[in-house]
């Protein structure tokens, strides 16, 4: 079986110019140091040593796969990578055309859309589709940088927050 | 659409005004593959497995806060029971394993590291005695490394042995931490039927049943609980309580339940458990007293606390259970007072004596969680306060833990501030009668009849 460890102590009682471990072997970094000051070299059957991927253990493929998706859609592709994006503030002239314009340049689809406005103050719903290609991040802090503390404010999140929260 | 506006500005202003976040995502890693006959391979190897492991913890994090806009507080590690793995070294000083895991936790960039652990439940092996003994220089040395005790379980009694070693511990190591106000202890927490997938700190640890690595996400919200029940208004009845409370630990849970998935995929690991306490903050707002007043006490302490508590602590539970298949750790509602603000007004006002609290205890999902006594308190009242606690959890099959500071130089009703999440406390008065006999007897509670299940 693989040594699990390499340590400075290994390499202190190695006694050769040349260790060769496994590959899931894990080499601390003081043994890395030992070898470097005895002018050793750590190398794996394959060739130059470099940290293995980490083994998280058996569990953890079936883990991955065993993961009930509920309340998902049993279709997410189909569903698309829905995105909503809540607007609150102060209401006035051109905020709609604003979202809605950084949005267009954005390449992104509106699905659905609700506002009301409520003694001065508006809320603004839009369900908006992502492009399969286009990533959430770069539109999330588009988004969310506009408005103002007196204007209004933007939220961006992933539709599966509110399936997770919602959906039974 | 697929969700109607006031779902969609609901969950916007859980996040948005009532401090809904994810408490703590904690990766556990098992160290036992770590042991060696040296300690200072020991500690080699203890790093190198944590950093190999919880590298990429925080940017994973990160990236789900980026994706979903859901903020995760702290992002954790917890590894095996320290004692188990430092069995090997025959070491009897084992600080310099301490001082790896911070070493390992600085690197990672996380927070807090929980599992300088030992079980002594029922007696002690030499590691465990080593590890006892390592405890106040660990605590002190170190700044991220948290220490638990399982000193109690309904199975096996209570060793009062260690009980009392324990509160010597503490004092000890708030000596050694007097500069920051016997801050050591906040990190030192000691249990009856301790919970071996807690994510949450100081007593965070992974447990010998659990995976290789694991992903537990503890999940917070008092905010959102006490803004759905000033909605409920003071009219409705107790069922209508604890409904709203269970529909809205519901939605709670879920985020966690979404987060510790997400973790786990991308972490490449098992997802563990959503721990569903409500685990207040000294912000304002996020506070679990103002959850019990708003149910209907003036104050937290005055009677009917415990009653409130009792409902809110089993509401929170059915709403997790519902929402995540996998609800573990403690789950319920954290009381801990130096971290609350409205507790904190609660004992500054007279109105939560430390007799209540421990009967408050008896119904919350931990214990006495950060509570101040006076730094001169003997060894013998600590003990007193903590077999109690003990007590409790072992007769009625539940986790109890003591989380107690005896605050150097500082009498009762004085003021200590640790700042931070650690919050702001009033020296509480622990009394003047003693149970010097009880802790000179030693030995061990034996295990109650409810333990007789087989």
């Amino acid at each position: 079986m693989a040594k699990r460890f390499l340590t400075a102590e290994d390499v202190r009682h190695a006694g050769t110019k040349e260790i060769v471990v496994d590959e899931q072997t894990i080499v601390t970094p003081q043994a890395m140091e030992a070898a470097q000051s005895a002018s050793i070299v750590i190398r794996t059957a394959a060739g130059a040593y470099a940290e293995p991927k980490p083994d998280r253990g058996p569990d953890a493929d079936r883990a991955l796969r065993s993961l009930p998706h509920l309340p998902e859609p049993q279709d997410e592709e189909a569903a698309g990578a829905g995105v909503i994006v809540t607007a609150v503030g102060k209401n006035r002239a051109g905020v709609l055309a604003e979202l809605t314009g950084a949005l267009a340049q954005a390449g992104v689809s509106i699905h659905d859309i609700s506002q009301r406005v409520v003694d001065g103050y508006f809320h603004l719903i839009l369900v908006v589709e992502l492009d399969p290609g286009a990533t959430f991040g770069p539109l999330k802090q588009r988004l969310e940088c506009m408005g103002g503390p007196d204007d209004y404010a933007v939220r961006v999140m992933h539709q599966r927050v509110f399936r997770f929260m919602h959906r039974v | 659409m697929a969700f109607t506006d006031h779902e969609i500005l609901e969950t916007v202003r859980m996040f948005e005004l009532e401090t809904l976040d994810i408490r703590t995502t904690t990766l556990g890693i098992n160290l036992l593959d770590c042991a060696d006959p040296d300690l200072e391979a020991t500690c080699e190897k203890i790093y190198a497995k944590i950093v190999h492991h919880g590298r990429n913890l925080v940017a994973i994090a990160d990236s789900i806060t980026a994706d979903y806009g859901i903020p995760i507080v702290n992002k954790r590690i917890a590894t095996t029971p320290i004692a188990l793995v430092a069995a090997a070294c025959g070491s009897r000083d084992l600080v310099p394993i301490a001082r790896a895991m911070d070493a390992a936790a600085r690197e990672c960039g996380v927070d807090f590291i929980g599992g300088f652990t030992a079980y002594v439940y029922k007696g002690f092996s030499n590691a465990d005695r080593a590890l006892f003994e390592s405890i106040p220089q660990a605590l002190a040395q170190t700044e991220r490394v948290c220490s638990s005790i399982a000193l109690a379980s309904t199975r096996a009694g209570i060793n009062m042995d260690a009980t009392a070693r324990f509160a010597e511990i503490v004092l000890e190591t708030a000596r050694l931490t007097q500069d920051r106000g016997g801050l050591g202890c906040a990190k030192l927490v000691c249990f009856a039927n301790a919970v071996e997938d807690n994510p949450f700190v100081a007593g965070a640890h992974l447990g010998v049943g659990e995976a290789e690595t694991v992903i537990n996400v503890g999940v917070s919200g008092p905010g959102v609980v006490r803004s759905a029940l000033a909605r409920l208004g003071r009219d409705a009845d107790l069922l209508a309580v604890a409904e709203t409370v269970k529909r809205t630990a519901f939605k709670i849970t879920r985020m966690g339940e979404l987060v510790g998935r997400e973790a786990a995929r991308r972490m490449g690991t098992t997802f563990g458990i959503v721990d569903i306490s409500l685990a207040p903050t000294p912000a304002l707002g996020d506070s679990v007293s103002d959850i019990l007043e708003l149910i209907g006490v003036d104050r937290t302490g005055a009677p009917g606390t415990t009653v409130a508590l009792a409902l809110l602590t089993d509401a929170v539970k059915k709403g997790g259970a519902m929402a995540s298949s996998s609800v573990g750790g403690l789950s319920g509602a954290f009381i801990p007072v130096s971290e609350d603000s409205g507790m904190i007004e609660a004992v500054r006002c007279g109105a939560l004596s430390l007799a209540k609290l421990e009967a408050m205890t008896s119904v919350c999902s931990v214990g006495l969680d950060m509570v101040a006594v006076p730094g001169d308190t003997p060894a013998a009242t600590i003990f007193g306060i903590i077999a109690d606690e003990m007590a409790i959890g072992m007769v009625n099959y539940k986790t109890t833990a003591v989380r107690i500071i005896p605050v150097p130089g500082k009498g009762p009703g004085d003021t200590v501030e640790w700042g931070g999440l650690l919050g702001t406390a009033i020296v509480q008065d622990p009394g003047r009668f003693s149970c010097a006999g009880l802790f000179a007897r030693g030995g061990r509670v034996p295990a109650p009849i409810q333990s007789y299940r087989n």
